[in-house]
Parts: C-alpha cells; sequence; structure tokens
C-alpha cells in the first residue's frame, strides 16, 4: 500500500505569499521538492527601462538593505565596461575598501544574529542574546565597524549615496580613512575569535558535490574584477554569463531558476569563493581557516558559518591594507564620455556573485536591464540541498524537521533569512 | 523624498531649538546603531513615519519601554528594524532610562514630492512636544 506525506512550507511570515516550499513524500521517499523564493530584483529590471544610465547605481542600491554596494558595483563595473572605460589606482582601491565594509556588516549580521541560533538552539539572535549578551556585543561592535566603512565611503551605512560611474562623488581623505583603523584593529582580532567560536559549533554531516561559481582574479580575493570560474572547468569573461549560465521559467513558480546550460544547479557565495579563492586568501586568514578545521575547499554548507567568519577576517585584513597603502586620488572619478553599447559587470556580493548587464542607447539611456542576483543562482542547489537534509531526517517530528530546513535555507543568508521562523510548516499525511 | 521624510525634517526643525546636550541622530534604516546611541541615556526619543492605516498626518506618541506596535513593525527583507533593536537593546541592557516614540501616520512616498500639508504640520507639532519632553531632562 503506498502511503503519501505532503510537507508544505509557506515561509517568510512578513512578506506572506512571496514563497513556498512544497515537498512529496510517497512510501518514505522524496518523490518531490519545490522550493521557490521572493525576487524583488525582478521589478528592478524594469524600473530602469528608459531612465538615464547614470541612475543605475542609486536605483539597483535600494534592491538590498544589507548589499547595496553590491549592486552598486555590478552596475558601475556594466556601466564602465559599456563605455570603454577602466577605472585604476587608489579609485579602484576605494570600491574594494567599500566591499569590504559591506562584507563585514553583512557577514556579522548573518553569523551572530541569524545563523549562531540556528546552531546554539535559540529561536531568534535576541533570545540568544540573554545568554550571550558580551558575545552578541562583540557581533555589534563588528557588525558597527563595517557600517562605519560604508557610512565613510558611502556618504551612509544604508543605500549608500556616493558612488558614481566612474568611481564616487566625494573621495576621503587619508585622515578620515585613519580614523576607522583603530576599530579595525579591535576587529581583526574579534574575528578571529568569532572563527574560533563558530568552529566550536556541531555541525550536520554533510559532503555535496556542489559546481562552486565565483568570480576569480589571479591576484586578490575577489570583489569586482575577475573571470567567472567554476571548480568544473568554467573560466570565461563576465559578458559571457548568458552563454553559460541560463535561467529558465519553471511552471510551478513565478522565479526564475539559475543553471548553468548543459548541467544544472551551481553555488555561489562564501563556499564558493573559498573554494574557487582560497590561495589569495591572507596568510593569517588562511591559518585561522586551517585552526578551524576547514580544508582549502569546504563541501558542507552547514560549515559555511565558519567560512563567512574567515571572509570576514580577510576583509577587514584588506581594509586595513588599503588604508595603510591610499594616496587621495586627483579627482574622485576617473573622466569617460557615455555611449551606446552593452556592458557587463560580475561583482561579489556577501552572499555570491550578482550580474548586470546593461543595452544603453545612444542617448544614455537604459534600454534593458538584466540582473542575476545570487539568492536566485542558489536557487536550484537550495532546492537539493533541502532533498538531501529531508532524507536525512524525514523521521524527525515536524517543528525539528522545520528547524533543520531553516537552517539549511540560512546556510546560503538568503534574502529571505532574517525573518526568524521564516518557514511555517504544515504536513498533509494521505 | 515624500513624508518619508518626516523624520529628518523633525531633526532639520529641531536644530537650534534644542538644548546642546541633546544629540540629533538621523538613522537610515540599519537600527543596530541607535543600541550605540542608547548607551547610558537618560531619554530616548525616536521620531518616525508609519503606514498603519490611520489618518495621514495623525501624531500617535508611545511609551517605547512598554512593547511596540504589531502595525509599526517593518517588513525588511534582511534589516534589524526600530522593534527588533529595542528587543536586542533590552537583552544586552544598552536601553535608556526612558524611551518616547513618536508615529506618523504618512502617505505618498514618491521621490522628490516633499511632504504634504497634513505631514507638514504634524512636524511643527512633534517639534514642539520633544523641545517640552528634553526640557524635564537638561
Amino acid at each position: 500500500m503506498t502511503t503519501a506525506r505532503e510537507i508544505s512550507v509557506e515561509y517568510l511570515a512578513r512578506v506572506e505569499g512571496e514563497g513556498s516550499m512544497r515537498v512529496k513524500v510517497v512510501d518514505d521517499q522524496i518523490e518531490d521538492v519545490e522550493f521557490s523564493i521572493f525576487e524583488p530584483p525582478r521589478f528592478f529590471e524594469a524600473f530602469l527601462r528608459g531612465r538615464p544610465y547614470s541612475d543605475a547605481p542609486d536605483i539597483t542600491a535600494r534592491i538590498c538593505g544589507i548589499c547595496p554596494i553590491a549592486y552598486q558595483m555590478s552596475s558601475v563595473h556594466a556601466m564602465e565596461d559599456a563605455f570603454g572605460v577602466t577605472v585604476g589606482g587608489s579609485l579602484r582601491e576605494l570600491r574594494r575598501l567599500i566591499y569590504c565594509g559591506e562584507w563585514i556588516e553583512s557577514h556579522v549580521l548573518h553569523v551572530y544574529l541569524l545563523h549562531a541560533p540556528d546552531f546554539l538552539g535559540y529561536e531568534s539572535g535576541i533570545h540568544m542574546a540573554a545568554d550571550h549578551r558580551q558575545i552578541v556585543e562583540r557581533g555589534l561592535r563588528m557588525k558597527k565597524a563595517g557600517n562605519d566603512v560604508v557610512a565613510l565611503l558611502g556618504g551612509r551605512e544604508i543605500h549608500p549615496i556616493n558612488v558614481r560611474v566612474g568611481g564616487f562623488y566625494r573621495a576621503p581623505t587619508k585622515t578620515e580613512l585613519q580614523a576607522l583603523v583603530p576599530e579595525l584593529e579591535w576587529a581583526k582580532d574579534a574575528a578571529i575569535e568569532t572563527i574560533k567560536w563558530t568552529s566550536g559549533f556541531t555541525f550536520p554531516e554533510a559532503e555535496l558535490d556542489f559546481e562552486f561559481v565565483s568570480v576569480c582574479h589571479p591576484d586578490e580575493y575577489p570583489f569586482n574584477e575577475g573571470n567567472i570560474v567554476s571548480n568544473k572547468g568554467i573560466d570565461i569573461p563576465v559578458s559571457q554569463f548568458n552563454e553559460f549560465f541560463t535561467e529558465e521559467h519553471v511552471e510551478r513558480s513565478n522565479a526564475l531558476h539559475s543553471r548553468v546550460r548543459g548541467r544544472g544547479a551551481y553555488h555561489v557565495g562564501p563556499l564558493a569563493r573559498y573554494a574557487i579563492n582560497f590561495d589569495k586568501l591572507t596568510p593569517l586568514a588562511q591559518q585561522s581557516a586551517s585552526e578551524a578545521g576547514l580544508e582549502s575547499v569546504c563541501n558542507n554548507p552547514f560549515k559555511s558559518i565558519i567560512v563567512r567568519s574567515v571572509e570576514t577576517l580577510y576583509a577587514i585584513e584588506e581594509a586595513l591594507r588599503i588604508i595603510d597603502e591610499y594616496e587621495e586620488p586627483a579627482e574622485p572619478y576617473m573622466a569617460y564620455t557615455p555611449k551606446e553599447g552593452v556592458g557587463h559587470g560580475a561583482t561579489e556580493a556577501p552572499r555570491g556573485m550578482l550580474y548586470h548587464q546593461y543595452r544603453i542607447r545612444e542617448d544614455g539611456r537604459i534600454a534593458d536591464a538584466q540582473i542575476t542576483p545570487p539568492t536566485a543562482q542558489n536557487q536550484l542547489t537550495i532546492e537539493s540541498d533541502l532533498r538531501f537534509v529531508l532524507e536525512q531526517h524525514l523521521d524527525l517530528p515536524d517543528p525539528e524537521l522545520s528547524w533543520v530546513l531553516e537552517q539549511s535555507i540560512r546556510n546560503y543568508d538568503p534574502c529571505i533569512s532574517c525573518a526568524t521562523h521564516f518557514l511555517d510548516l504544515t504536513v498533509d499525511r494521505v | 523624498m515624500g513624508d518619508d521624510a518626516f523624520g529628518p525634517t523633525v531633526i532639520d526643525r529641531l536644530a537650534g531649538q534644542i538644548s546642546e546636550s541633546v544629540a540629533l541622530v538621523e538613522s537610515v534604516g540599519d537600527a543596530t546603531h541607535l543600541l550605540e546611541t542608547w548607551r547610558d541615556a537618560r531619554l530616548a526619543v525616536i521620531v518616525d513615519a508609519v503606514v498603519s492605516g490611520g489618518v495621514v498626518g495623525s501624531i500617535q506618541r508611545i511609551d517605547g519601554m512598554r512593547g511596540f506596535p504589531s502595525a509599526w513593525r517593518s517588513a525588511s527583507t534582511h534589516l534589524v528594524g526600530l522593534a527588533e533593536a529595542i528587543e536586542l537593546g533590552e537583552a544586552v541592557g544598552v536601553l535608556p532610562e526612558a524611551m518616547v516614540i513618536y508615529g506618523v501616520e504618512i502617505a505618498g512616498v514618491e521621490p522628490g514630492v516633499g511632504l504634504g500639508p497634513a505631514v507638514e504640520k504634524a512636524v511643527d507639532e512633534v517639534a514642539a512636544s520633544i523641545v517640552q519632553l528634553c526640557d524635564g531632562y537638561v
């Protein structure tokens, strides 16, 4: 006799109706997993049509409150690609620096307030703070160190307004940057402690076969520039993104599903960056990773919390290096001439590679925009992970099953994870 | 900004009217940084625009130490909002001795249009109320 168990997960309690997860189990075998997510960037592609090219960094920054720099960086690099301008020297370094600030604030928020509670058995970061006050305060102070970098370079920490095509509206003075150093020095030690802390958590067993995809630069851990590289043979310029990756509409969902053409799911984010660029990390970050038990590739998505902590340390060290070597630029931006054309940009948002493509008309207005955010690229991989977790834990009661499913989704720090208990699990047994 | 400029406009209005011992801080979305401003403070006054179904321009004043109205909670996808910041502040022990929250119901938020008349009127009322409130603490 066949028995069926249908698990329906409506999530995002504060943005209801925007996504769902549905699992069909027949005779203790998972027959189907459907997972779909809220995708605000899709609306922004339409908002951008007909707007001046120069609006793109400020409009796309509004897509996400925690990673506006990623949207600004991908958009300005795409515009500069279209106009044939290359930003170098101190301005290029400032772009890396503001990205360091964003990684610090985003990674720390996720590690301390969103993901650690899953491992320590707390409903939320607020509940965790009651028992771990000093740890949470350490996280808040680290996050502020990142916020301060973004606020100085971006004009303010949320939806920054100082980034433009060609560089910045205003470049900071060396003195202004130096003021950030003491807190970043403190944060460097705190980041090492964070790696030790997270590596002490208990992790579910999971060694999964991912196709990792990341921006890869020959000389540096990636933020803004490099080829798109995978651990399964892809090594292409950013302009070929759509030749190797595709977004497909799936009938059951209003979200697009990204996949490698001819293959399938792929994985972007800290685990992918780490696996592809481990040799570009600083010696201290490599050593700290090793002491935390990580090898140069980590295939356990639950351990992304450690990798995120390692990347936080890297971002702090990189910020300190840039500040130390900074020379004030003669002008805050490079001169250029807008022209008709198509431009591509792929940069590394905290939660993974973010691809932008724009077609610019002769009058400098945007004819078409394509924004492929990391969470959409990870969607199939998250779905695959959920299938794995379900297979491992199908015998758990629904509340515990819901917990581990949420934890699995949070491995990817998607743009839905801040809603605590965003999974409202219901089970239908037939 | 449209009516959502209410908070910054109140800050502008208060500048010069209020004791120098009162720090005027603009928060732009991530409420965690408010925790530092609350630490060791006697009084925190929070001013924000709200959309909760009320009459546009209406002012609600609540005691922030007595819970946060559910209708005012934000629906951010990735930020710590004011309600969560207050809860977090309580958990880590950095709340001020007293907290007053002014919420003003708004309507249009189109860029560049500025405040509507009902919300503009509320700016003066709230600013005057805050000056009076702070006078009791300085």
